[in-house]
């Protein structure tokens, strides 16, 4: 299941339309089991960068390989079954309203045809972890912005994705929260999930023991190496 | 992964409220359309079997009554030659009294025939029509009395089928025209739920679920509207059928054709909302699958 590297960037670019490169020769690699923060101003493609790691654009050029394989030469299904791997934590949640908290955590299993009823148990159990036991059955709209953002966390890792990515998870959380949120990020990487947390938050991340990439004019570059974390220094062969 | 919950919620949009009344008017229509072919194709039939089993034979008489006898005596030895052929069914020549009585309105009474040069007019049945039989009567009819000529009714019968059949293929035509607008209002409307739900299925499509679970979504609310809307079309279609049979049924013309439908019909109409259903499903499942091939 190793893939060595999990995600590689090899003289990526990135234009919208005819625009100027948003991103700019970007060559980067994430290893398994590897904690990386993204941070830049406002503006400056963290997004970007993440919708190309979780398939919702392709560079302009450039090569983009996840899990070991070149994005590029992926067919329809490989790419869905590829996507699977992956949970994201969008700024906005992108909950829906209409489903519970359970049915909204549940969806990246439901999507694959599994029912409901089966997964209810391990949905549940993983929405109590979150500290949200007491609202199951409550719609996104009648949760306060945290407990939405715990249900969108949630859902991001009821697959047990292998990648995770997180677009301005403290964005609009105070210190403390953020703080905790990333504890949790800590929690699930030490169990092999690969993470990255994109942040325009720099104070917040400098607390933390982890690489750091910052995109400036488009390019991106690591500006704090970490550490290596003992327990992910165990080899695996791709 | 058949019509699981409904996760995305396209029972809210305003489509669910219109497109089974726009279903249910085309189904009405195509319903209507295809009795009256139905309908048209019977009437011909049964023309087609009420006129051509029976044909007239025009004999001129001569000016003379010594030559008009003449013809007479032909006629009536054509006549059981007629009778011979195995399907004609009754070979007679109309008596003067007959004729007069044709011809009363025209001529007034009491006309002695005789002096008239009226045709001899021989009315043959049989009991079933066939080229060879018609053939039969065509060659005695020219080696006995060739100046005679036969009316079997085939010109005007084939003008009268050719109007039967023209409307019937304008009905189906009808059909497949309200069947093509039906599709075209699903692919739009299942565009406006695409727009609508843009942000729903771009998640599903981003979290790794496959083009047909998305498309299944659509498809089946597609069916399930086009279903309701499709058998309120064929129910009203029925009931006017039922209001026009009962009009009919008091009127009581033989002329007029009567709408009471067999089994296999009614089967043929029942299709109607049912295939319209399918198309309605499987455009919705095409259009759903183009757009989704737009994203990467
Ligand atoms: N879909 C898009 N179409 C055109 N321009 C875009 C689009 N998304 C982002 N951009 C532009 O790309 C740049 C980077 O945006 P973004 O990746 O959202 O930055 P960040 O997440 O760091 O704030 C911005 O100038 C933004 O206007
Ligand atoms: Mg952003």
């Amino acid at each position: 299941m190793d893939f060595k590297p999990l995600v590689r960037f090899q003289d990526v670019h990135l234009r919208y339309g005819n625009g100027p490169d948003v991103l700019h020769q970007v060559n980067l690699t994430l290893e398994p089991g590897s904690f990386h923060f993204m941070v830049g101003p406002s503006g400056a493609g963290k997004s970007s960068l993440l919708r190309l790691m979780y398939l919702a654009h392709r560079p302009t050029t450039g090569r983009l390989s996840l899990f070991g394989r070149d994005v590029s030469q992926l067919d329809r299904k490989e790419t869905s079954m590829l996507r699977r791997r992956i949970g994201i934590i969008f700024q906005d949640f992108r909950l829906l309203d209409h489903l519970t908290a359970l049915e909204n955590v549940a969806l990246p299993l439901t999507i694959t045809g599994m029912p409901l009823e089966k997964v209810r148990r391990n949905v549940s159990e993983l929405l109590s972890w979150v500290g949200l036991a007491d609202n199951l059955d409550s719609k996104p709209p009648t949760l306060s912005g945290g407990q939405q953002q715990r249900v969108a966390i949630a859902r991001a890792v009821i697959g047990r994705p292998s990648l995770l990515l997180a677009d301005e998870p403290t964005g609009n959380l105070d210190d403390k929260i953020a703080e905790r949120l990333l504890f949790l990020f800590e929690e699930l990487n030490k169990r092999g999930t690969t993470i990255v947390v994109a942040s325009h938050n720099e104070a917040l991340v400098n607390r933390f023991n982890h690489p750091v990439f910052k995109i400036i004019n488009g390019e991106v570059r690591l500006i704090r190496s970490a550490p290596v974390i003992e327990q992910n220094t165990e080899s695996g062969a791709a | 992964m058949f019509g699981s919950r409904n996760d995305v919620p396209l029972d809210k949009d305003a489509s669910s409220r219109f497109l089974p009344w726009l279903i249910a008017v085309m189904v009405y229509l195509a319903t209507m359309s295809l009795i009256v072919a139905l309908t048209m194709n019977k009437l011909a039939n049964r023309w087609d079997q009420g006129l051509s089993n029976s044909l007239t034979i025009q004999v001129p008489a001569g000016q003379s009554p010594a030559e008009r006898l003449a013809i007479e005596k032909k006629t009536v030895l054509l006549l059981q030659e007629f009778k011979k052929i195995p399907d004609v069914k009754k070979a007679e020549m109309l008596t003067d009294g007959e004729l007069n009585k044709l011809l009363e309105p025209w001529l007034g009474k009491d006309v002695v025939l005789h002096d008239l040069p009226i045709p001899l007019l021989i009315s043959i049945e049989l009991s079933q029509s066939s080229a060879r039989t018609l053939d039969a009567i065509n060659a005695l009819t020219a080696q006995n009395l060739p100046t005679a000529s036969i009316d079997d009714h085939q010109r005007w019968l084939g003008n009268l089928l050719g109007l039967a059949k023209i409307i019937g293929t304008v009905s189906l035509l009808v059909v497949l025209l309200v069947g093509g607008a039906a599709a075209l209002m699903v692919i739009l409307v299942t565009r406006m739920g695409l727009a609508i739900h843009r942000q729903v299925v771009e998640l599903f499509h981003l979290m790794g679920a496959q083009d047909a679970y998305i498309a299944n979504r659509f498809q089946l609310h597609a069916l399930k509207l086009s279903m309701a809307g499709g058998f309120a079309g064929l129910l009203l279609a029925g009931l006017t059928i039922a209001a026009f049979s009962t009009l009919l049924g008091q009127a009581n013309s033989a002329l007029l054709p009567s709408f009471t439908l067999t089994a296999t019909e009614w089967g043929l109409l029942l299709l109607i909302p049912v295939g319209a259903s399918l198309v309605a499903m499987i455009t919705a499942r095409l259009t759903v699958l183009r757009s989704l091939a737009l994203m990467p």
